[in-house]
């Protein structure tokens, strides 16, 4: 390398960029599997990642709360889990009761469109190593039925969505990433709009393109909208508007969304592996 | 010695990137460990050694996360760069001033990343880019250095990373 002239050392340094470049612009196009090589190097700091986040969980908890409260921190948080999944509950009842309301005063169609969802749990061994994409890696993959698509929930409401799976893993796009869009309404409104995230680590959510004329109210509830082809079931819930404003354009509002999933504190998620639209 | 240790250390980083450094997290923002090595690897090696050692870590975090391919080998190899501007330049011995070091390579280096998201299509606003994450990085790296620069100086000087140059 010393050897060469610096004509042919910038001429090496372009090529390595140009080559760099291009594998960057076709790894953009949305693969779906892992490549072998990476696919078995996650298969196998699966497991060193899933030890190290309970080793690390551990510690954490014992550093933040004094020895003596550990148990009622246990306590605290078991009764958390049992607050978020009666809160979902409770949306999923509200939301089925005015589906029903709707239904009735619709001449009798009777058109039920409640999800019914096949789950698998796994849980959560890593995250994104970086701070702008927000990604999480589950210990289920190909081998457990796992493929790209599905989506991830939690019993307090929507995670994300598969985007590749290896053969025991599997990684899964937030909803608080940049790269995801979510086809969403707001409960009480019904008006529809599409749910991005904002930058990776960050729990920030923003749902674009909500008509003028429906302008949704803070605290209103933001749930999934189960459009035809979309990847998630009707009715999840997502999150609650903290703030609306109009978008840029003028012609559309959009609100800042507060979700109910703590991603900081994911564990175990539940992976939506079938889900049918029953018509009774 | 380096030709092993500093893969291993990338390896080791990207681990506890993924898993613990989660739990230190501040509004999301985690420390970037292989951008601090990275940089001050440039910072002890210069410019070219920098650059070098920053795409090769950063090969294998791009194998690693299966993603963009190369988003990684072209920052860290930047960031391996501008801190080997500081070799021969900047005073070693003060952790004040490798600090400073790294949040100015930091804040180039994730400069070079955000360009690179919009190459591939990934559009954060830029005022949540600098203010969310470009700018609590910079200091969170910074402040790393400040707490660990000891055990850097030490391994380039007589350990794991020391070795001639290549």
């Amino acid at each position: 390398m010393s050897g060469l002239s610096l004509g042919k050392k910038l001429l090496l340094l372009g090529l390595l960029i140009i080559v760099t470049m291009t594998g960057l612009h076709y790894s953009a196009g949305g693969i779906e599997r892992f490549t072998p090589l990476a696919s078995s190097l996650r298969d196998i700091l699966s497991p060193i990642q899933r030890g190290i986040m309970i080793a690390g969980r551990e510690i954490s908890d014992f550093v933040a709360t004094p020895a003596r409260l550990i148990g009622l921190s246990k306590r605290y948080r078991q009764l958390e889990e049992q607050n978020s999944q009666l809160e979902s509950q409770l949306l999923q009842f509200k939301e089925i009761s005015e589906e029903n309301i709707r239904l009735k005063k619709m001449l009798d169609f009777s058109t039920g469109l409640t999800p019914q969802l096949a789950t698998e749990a796994a849980a959560v061994t890593g995250r994104d190593h970086g701070n702008w994409f927000g990604s999480i890696t589950i210990n289920k993959g190909a081998r457990q039925g796992i493929n790209s698509n599905m989506a991830v929930i939690t019993p307090a409401g929507l995670v994300g969505r598969v985007i590749r799976v290896s053969e025991n893993t599997a990684e899964v796009l937030l909803i608080t990433d940049p790269r995801s869009g979510v086809g969403s309404m707001v409960q009480e409104t019904r008006s529809p709009g599409i749910l991005e995230g904002v930058a990776g680590g960050q729990g920030n959510l923003i749902m674009v393109n909500i008509p003028a004329d429906l302008t949704p109210d803070r605290g209103n509830r933001v749930i999934t909208s189960g459009l035809d082809g979309s990847v998630f079931p009707k009715g999840i819930p997502i999150g609650t508007v903290r703030e609306v404003r109009r978008e840029e354009a003028g012609l559309f509002k959009m609100a800042e969304v507060e979700p109910y999933v703590d991603f900081n504190r994911l564990e175990e998620v539940l992976v939506v592996t079938s889900f049918k639209l029953e018509t009774p | 010695m380096r030709t092993l240790y500093f893969p291993a250390l990338v390896l080791g980083f990207v681990l506890l990137q993924s898993t613990v450094l989660n739990f230190i997290s501040i509004n999301g923002v985690k420390p970037d460990l292989v951008l601090v090595l990275v940089i001050l690897n440039g910072f002890f090696r210069g410019t070219r050694e920098g650059a070098f050692w920053g795409f090769v870590g950063g090969i294998l975090q791009d194998l690693i996360s299966g993603g963009y391919f190369g988003i990684y080998a072209l920052t860290n190899m930047t960031a391996g760069y501008l801190g080997g501007l500081g070799e021969g330049r900047l005073y070693r011995d003060s952790r004040l001033i490798a600090a400073g070091l790294v949040w100015v390579c930091t804040f180039g280096a994730q400069l070079v990343f955000y360009l690179l998201l919009l190459v591939v299509d990934v559009r954060v606003h830029v005022l949540t880019a600098l203010t969310g994450i470009i700018m609590p990085v910079s200091f969170y790296n910074a402040l790393v250095v400040l707490l660990c620069y000891g055990l850097f100086y030490r391994s380039h000087r007589q350990g794991l990373l020391g070795g001639g140059h290549y």
